[in-house]
């Protein structure tokens, strides 16, 4: 099935293995995505405060990019998918406001009409693929896995804006952990918020909130997490160093991004996923896949 | 290792009213375990209440008062959504008692973050002490001109949301950054919506406006939509209170807004963000000197300093900039 495929600012830069994640896992799940590479940034929370009519029509442009080609939208950050799907209801709402951002696409020839359909990597898997034909799919399972699951706010919160999850409602990670062969794992973090943006300006605010769904996390046995949120991502694998500062045992928490995890369980491998790239490292992969430790692993042990 | 496996409910996406009120009949047992204030921190007393029709968790707290314990502190007064006197936590989750339909198990907590009196009741003043600091009203610039005033209903748009608040206190409990106590300055979303109804009302005078917003802390805000998800007046307080608030400090203290202004000017010269363009002009160079993590970001492929110095999109860059407004500066 064909998809617009829209990355993120993250996903380009210091996410860069989520993408290459992401690309590798389409292939083999079937997804034909077409990457709009002449988008923008969706302005984060930042622009839309202080800019907000650029805000919008950053965003509709992004959706009129895909309407050229017909295609549905897939993001894989949380937060470009509650740009777009904020600028598209303002877009369907406000007739003014859209005549005012159609004019400006005008200048480059693009024009949006309201059609786009936005969707997150996550819900393509449960939407678009189904947990049958993914069942199907996975070639290998991670019994030796417990994932705890960090889903990110902006697609649980504001409620009613997401037909597929809501804070009290979210099962679909952990429902994917058991489709992986692994154990998901239940703790205080889950709908959490992990602060990332405040901690370009002040980290002390992601650092400490964050701590506390980690610390949740191991206490309750997770030996890895996993998001489908790239600034998520930054704030529990990069700055998990400055989380450890004063701690008696460092958490060694491994994070993944939803896209490896899946890729895992088709049969890819850790470095083709890009695992080896987080901040955070992995000390025990075969665990995971129920093979026991290699010789090596055991002597480092 | 203690595993603690996730488990999973039904669905609770079908949690409306009509549901809840289907859960219980006539002759059930609703259970319910209410914090008390003596005996420490996990101190819960549980109680059986026989359910009534269309209970409220508020019908379930007199029925324990009237019957079971009389000592039994607890706020309402209106029962009827309008006056904020009776928010608690049910099951984790802020709610007004008055209107929120009982479970057939429950935990009833006090709200967060604000000092507890005693049992479910928490001392309001820190609130009220945080807005009155604000001086609250309007300060003109120009003498009243005489009724009518040319007002749009865009132009009180916020406002009028942030008229609806019934200072129940919901979303400062649900708060995460209030939740941190000292760590921040932040005034939190109960406050701030209070701050709006003046800060964002076109009569107010530029004057008082400015000299308003130059000692409140309100980029704390970490957006992640707590507030919203629990306002019974269904503020969108992040986006109709909080981000126009951003903006009025960004145009009349733009050194408070740096970030945000940095983030708009990199989208208008890149089309995208370089974070390492955006960390190093928010925080200034003193952001290398965690020799530590640059060297881990570098030998990892996080930051790439060749394309934040040479990289350009030259399409996405030019489209930016179109849309974006520069700075009057």
């Amino acid at each position: 099935m064909k998809l617009a495929y829209y990355p993120g600012c993250s996903a380009q830069s210091t996410c860069a293995e989520l993408n290459t994640a992401t690309l590798l896992v389409a292939k083999k799940l079937g997804l034909e995505l077409t990457q709009l590479f002449t988008a923008t940034c969706t302005g984060a929370r930042e622009l839309r405060a202080v800019d907000p009519l650029a805000f919008y029509s950053l965003n509709v442009r992004i959706l009129a990019l895909a309407e050229k080609d017909n295609l549905p939208v897939m993001t894989v950050c949380n937060t470009c998918t509650l740009n777009l799907l904020d600028a598209q209801t303002a877009f369907q709402e406000d007739p003014a406001l859209a005549e005012k951002i159609n004019e400006r696409l005008a200048e480059e020839g693009l024009h949006y009409s309201g059609g786009t359909r936005i969707t997150h990597f996550l819900w393509v898997l449960f939407e678009e693929i189904g947990e049958e034909r993914l069942k199907s799919m996975f070639v290998r399972q991670l019994p030796g896995l417990n994932v705890a699951a960090f889903y990110g706010c902006h697609i649980t919160r504001p409620p009613l804006q997401y037909g597929f999850v809501d804070s009290r409602n979210n099962t679909s990670l952990e429902r994917l952990a058991v489709l992986v062969g692994s154990q998901p794992i239940d703790y205080t973090g889950r709908t959490e918020c992990c602060g990332f943006h405040t901690a370009a300006e002040d980290e002390n605010i992601a650092v400490n909130m964050t701590a506390n769904h980690i610390a949740s996390a191991k206490a309750n046995g997770a030996t890895a997490m996993v998001t489908p949120c790239p600034l998520c991502h930054t704030v529990l694998d990069t700055l998990q160093p400055e989380m450890n500062k004063g701690r008696k045992a460092p958490f060694k928490m491994p994070v993944l991004h939803l896209s490896q995890l899946v890729g895992l369980a088709l049969g890819l491998e850790p470095d083709e996923l890009k695992i080896d790239k987080h901040v955070v490292s992995v000390s025990n992969i075969n665990r995971w896949f129920g093979r026991p430790p290699s010789v090596v692993e055991r002597e480092l042990a | 290792m203690n595993i603690v496996p996730f488990q999973f409910k039904p669905s609770q996406s079908q949690d409306s009213l009509l549901a809840r009120n289907t859960l219980l009949k006539l002759g059930d047992i609703v259970k319910i375990q209410v914090k008390r204030s003596e005996g420490g921190a996990n101190n819960y007393q549980s109680f059986e209440v026989p359910y009534s029709q269309h209970m409220r968790v508020l019908d379930a707290l007199n029925y324990i008062a009237d019957h079971q314990a009389p000592d039994l502190a607890y706020r309402w007064f209106c029962g009827s959504k309008m006056c904020g006197s009776c928010a608690v936590r049910m099951n984790g989750r802020e709610v007004l008692a008055c209107w929120e339909a009982v479970l057939p198990e429950m935990t009833i907590d006090p709200l967060r973050n604000l000092p507890v009196i005693r049992d479910l009741v928490v001392d309001r003043t820190p609130y009220e002490k945080r807005v009155a600091s604000y001086k609250p009203w309007l300060e003109r610039d120009e003498p009243y001109s005489g009724f009518p005033e040319p007002l749009t209903h865009r132009d009180m748009k916020s406002v009028s949301k942030a008229l609806d608040c019934i200072s129940c206190m919901a979303c400062y409990s649900a708060c995460p950054v209030i939740g941190l106590g000292d760590l921040t300055n932040f005034e939190g979303p109960a406050p701030l919506v209070q701050l709006a109804q003046t800060m964002l009302d076109p009569r107010n005078g530029a004057k008082k406006v400015a000299s308003t917003l130059e000692s409140i802390d309100i980029f704390s805000c970490v957006s992640c939509y707590k507030c919203e998800e629990v306002c019974p007046s269904h503020i969108p307080i992040v986006s109709m209170i909080i981000e126009p608030l951003k903006r009025k400090v960004a145009e009349v203290h733009p050194e408070k807004a740096r970030h945000a202004l940095v983030f708009k000017s990199i989208i208008a010269r890149r089309g995208w963000i370089d974070p390492t363009e955006l960390v190093l002009r928010t925080q200034g160079f003193k952001a290398l000197l965690n020799v530590r993590r640059v060297i881990t970001l570098l030998l990892r492929g996080k930051v790439n300093p060749v394309k934040t110095l040479f990289g350009r999109a030259k399409v996405s860059a030019a489209a930016a900039a179109r849309f974006i407004t520069k700075d009057k500066s």
